[in-house]
């Protein structure tokens, strides 16, 4: 099955290559490559918040049609092609067939195509900010008619049309959803098809679980949006009105295709990351997982629900009041699972022998974080406060308290904990530490004061409170400029990792094979794990969790290990 | 440091009042599992263990008490969605007695208000439109206004930051909120959602004043709207 030298070209192997390794490593460093496009616009808009009116450093000065687009695809980019390529597609290549003790994924050319689809929606995607009028500019949530009526000209012809800022946006996010289905069919017939010989499905690790789950939910929820894409598209070049009331469309229509997708997709972003935090509680506590089954059921009701709370974002959109307390009651219902699931990486930790290390660290960090964000969900979840917090920066911080540990810290644990294995080097610590460090503290600079802003009525995607004497008014000055040096502080000690990640591939010390001790089946491959990974197709005689057991005196016990 | 804006309508207390409630819970839930998180970083860390202790924590015995942890959590929620109740209903339902009533519109960029003529109706002939940047909206104090909101072109938002009330104006509807003031003065009418470029600079005001001085302006408008009708 495996075990066959290839000899390669180097352009089958870097390249065009079907290798579930390289592809993954492909989409991380796309999704990372655009992280850098996000957090630039992140920096330009936010520079134009704290000091309006100057000229920005790199950049020049900026215009509120300018600001319009930055915010609108900052949102964008970070959502589709950063969350996305790096926790699901990336970590899923890197992860599933490695995990489930398998060579490569069941369709590797699909996988393959599936990745050169993804960079063509990103390609488009930037292409978009060159067209007439630059890239689209009203907000990520696509809200028609804004987004729907030529935004720059009332009659535009078709071929002109399909050429400007919310068109190509429109494509290139159906060209991303494409790409993405292709993965997720991989992964799902990869995990369920192709896993090494006691690989039951209760022997599968946590991360596995949890990025098949999250595929099931993408799968289960993009129908209804890339229908509404392409009915607004139709609504741009061919004149369609499915969202024009005057031809009796209706753009509420377009709000819940979004947001049947649109929240789901949050969940679809943050399992994998819980998927990390799985598997790195475990090795550094030294203790099973506490409660691993429960939590794999816990994460399937999760999962149904999520597709039942979408209308919470439009509380007050104008939809009737008693829908509200269903979508209410449903919010809150979905936080009772999650809570589960974060009560029980918690209590992994108790009565177990911790280590603290890189990976440890972040995940903690990750978990410390998302209780903010989970928590202020409490108060927008309460659809009467939403009435008065919907659509300000009370919002935006939480947000970015539940996505930026989700996408971030969950890849960055993922990053520090898998880089020995997938590059065969090890990382440097100090700088690790200063990476972690840095952008721990300067996170919370940045957001948390804009949850006082959010409280003091400052409504989002201002382009110049100057308009507005009751709201541009200190604190609410400062703390805009606290959070914009914060955000400066936050995107350059990214260059900590750049460097780190470089140099380590590069130059650093040759890791061992297991490193941290661990017992899933990556840990068994070679580091890095050669083409096909295995050098003989393991076979599994227990649970990934097995640290500590009475049966043996290490404290770990691998899952291929013959009893 | 208040943390909200001066409140001036009569149920934007009750907001208020339910975010310092739901702070209470989000914010002792949040300190007690900070605990959980860091306690067992100390006592567990492994120059102070010799060997973890093996708890898978599939026994019931041993879930129990994340059980009862997410029992409390499910209980504290529902408590704060039966507090908010009340405060969602008399917001987005309309009361009984309606004193005095606008239609106000979302068109890029500003607010157009629509006073009713001297029939006191809506909707007819004689109603007087203002449809201007910076234009104000009287409405009297302490008393039922009511606010029938359009969108001309795309989705807006109107947003009166003192009162706490937000409500999207979505084309092709009108959906009716109201707002009974319970202070004089000039308050800002923002746009909270994004429609296009002049979004920053979508911003009007309300003027609330004591009914007389209200109807000595209502007799101005109307004046001013019949010599200008005249010519």
């Amino acid at each position: 099955m495996s075990n066959t030298v290839h000899s390669q070209s180097f352009l089958r192997k870097y390249i065009f290559s079907t290798d579930h390794k390289t592809i993954g490593a492909q989409y991380t460093i796309t999704g990372l490559v655009m992280a850098a496009l996000g957090g630039f616009l992140a920096y330009v808009f936010r520079y134009n918040l704290a000091f309006p009116g100057d000229a920005i450093p790199l950049f020049g000065e900026l215009t509120a049609s300018q600001y319009n687009t930055f915010i609108t695809c900052h949102g964008m980019i970070m959502v589709f092609w950063v969350g996305m390529p790096i926790l699901v597609a990336g970590l899923g290549n890197f992860l599933i067939p490695i995990m489930i003790g398998t060579d490569d994924m069941a369709f590797p050319k699909l996988n393959m195509m599936s990745y050169w689809i993804f960079l063509f929606s990103a390609i488009v995607l930037v292409i978009s900010f060159f067209v007439p009028g630059g890239a689209f500019g009203g907000g990520w949530t696509l809200y028609p008619p804004l987004s729907a009526n030529g935004y720059l000209n009332p009659n535009p012809s078709f071929f002109k049309a399909l050429f400007y800022g919310n068109s190509l946006m429109i494509i290139s996010v159906a060209l991303e959803f494409t790409s993405l289905l292709m993965g997720g069919i991989n992964f799902i017939v990869t995990t369920i098809n192709r896993r090494a010989p006691g690989m039951t499905p209760w022997r599968i690790p946590l991360a596995v679980w949890m990025i098949n789950i999250a595929t099931v939910i993408f799968m289960f929820s993009v129908g209804p949006l890339i229908a509404g894409a392409f009915m607004l598209l139709f609504d741009i070049v061919l004149g369609s009105g499915f969202f024009d009331p005057s031809r009796g469309g209706d753009p509420i229509l377009f709000q819940h295709l979004f947001w049947f997708f649109g929240h789901p997709e949050v969940y679809v972003l943050l399992l994998p990351a819980l998927g990390v935090l799985g598997e790195i509680f475990p090795v550094f506590a030294r203790k099973p997982l506490f409660a691993y089954k429960i939590i794999v059921y816990l994460t399937i009701v999760a999962a149904i629900l999520s597709v039942v709370v979408w209308a919470h974002h439009q509380f007050i959109a104008g939809i009737d009041p008693r829908m509200a307390t269903f979508f209410s009651v449903a919010t809150i219902l979905i936080s009772i699972p999650f809570s589960g699931i974060f009560l029980a990486f918690m209590a992994t930790l108790w009565g177990g022998k911790i280590r603290i290390e890189l990976p440890m660290i972040w995940a903690l960090g990750f978990i410390g974080l998302f209780l903010v964000g989970g928590f202020t969900g409490l108060f927008l979840g309460s659809n009467a406060f939403d009435i008065y917090a919907h659509d300000t920066y009370f919002i935006v911080a939480h947000f970015h308290y539940t996505l930026f540990p989700s996408i971030f810290f969950g890849f960055f644990a993922a990053f520090y904990y898998w880089f020995p294995k997938f590059t065969g080097k090890e990382l440097n610590k100090t700088l690790g530490y200063i990476h972690f460090w840095g952008t721990f503290i300067f996170f919370n600079f940045v957001f948390f004061p804009l949850f006082f802003n959010g409280l003091g009525g400052q409504h989002r995607r201002i382009f110049n409170y100057g308009m507005f004497d009751s709201i541009n008014i200190e604190p609410y000055i400062t703390f805009e400029k606290i959070a914009t040096i914060s955000a400066i502080c936050l995107i350059s000690i990214q260059i900590v990792f750049i460097f780190n990640f470089i140099m380590s591939w590069m130059s650093g010390k040759k890791a061992a094979r297991n490193p941290w001790q661990a017992n899933t089946l990556e840990w068994l491959a070679g580091s890095p794990p050669p083409h096909g990974n295995f050098d003989n197709i393991p076979t599994v005689y227990r649970g990934p969790y097995e640290y500590s057991a009475p049966e043996t005196d290490a404290d770990y016990l691998p899952q291929n290990v013959q009893p | 440091m208040n943390i909200f804006p001066e409140n001036v309508s009569t149920y934007g207390q009750g907001i208020d009042q339910l975010f310092w409630l739901i702070l209470v819970f989000a914010g002792t839930a949040f300190f007690i599992s900070l605990f959980i998180l860091l306690y067992p970083l100390y006592k567990n860390h492994h120059s102070r263990v010799k060997r973890a202790s093996y708890i898978t924590g599939e026994k019931k015995s041993q879930f129990f008490l994340v059980a009862v942890a997410m029992c409390i959590l499910a209980l504290s929620d529902f408590i704060i969605l039966f507090a908010e109740h009340d405060t969602w209903e008399t917001i987005e339902s309309l009361p009984k007695v309606k004193d005095v009533e606008y239609i106000v519109i979302g068109r890029q960029w500003n607010w157009a208000f629509t006073y009713p003529g001297p029939d006191g109706k809506l909707g007819t002939s004689d109603d007087v439109v203002i449809d201007a940047p910076d234009s104000e909206l009287h409405v009297p104090l302490n008393k039922n206004a009511f606010f029938h909101l359009k969108a001309k072109d795309v989705v807006h938002s109107f947003f009166v930051i003192n009162t706490r009330l937000k409500q999207d104006c979505v084309p092709g509807r009108t959906i009716t909120r109201w707002i009974n003031f319970t202070k004089q003065g000039k308050y800002d009418i923002s746009c909270a959602e994004i429609c296009g470029v002049g979004h920053t600079r979508m911003r009007n005001f309300i003027v609330v004043e004591s009914q007389e001085k209200y109807n000595h302006y209502i007799d101005s408008l109307y004046k001013q709207h019949s010599a200008v009708a005249g010519n």
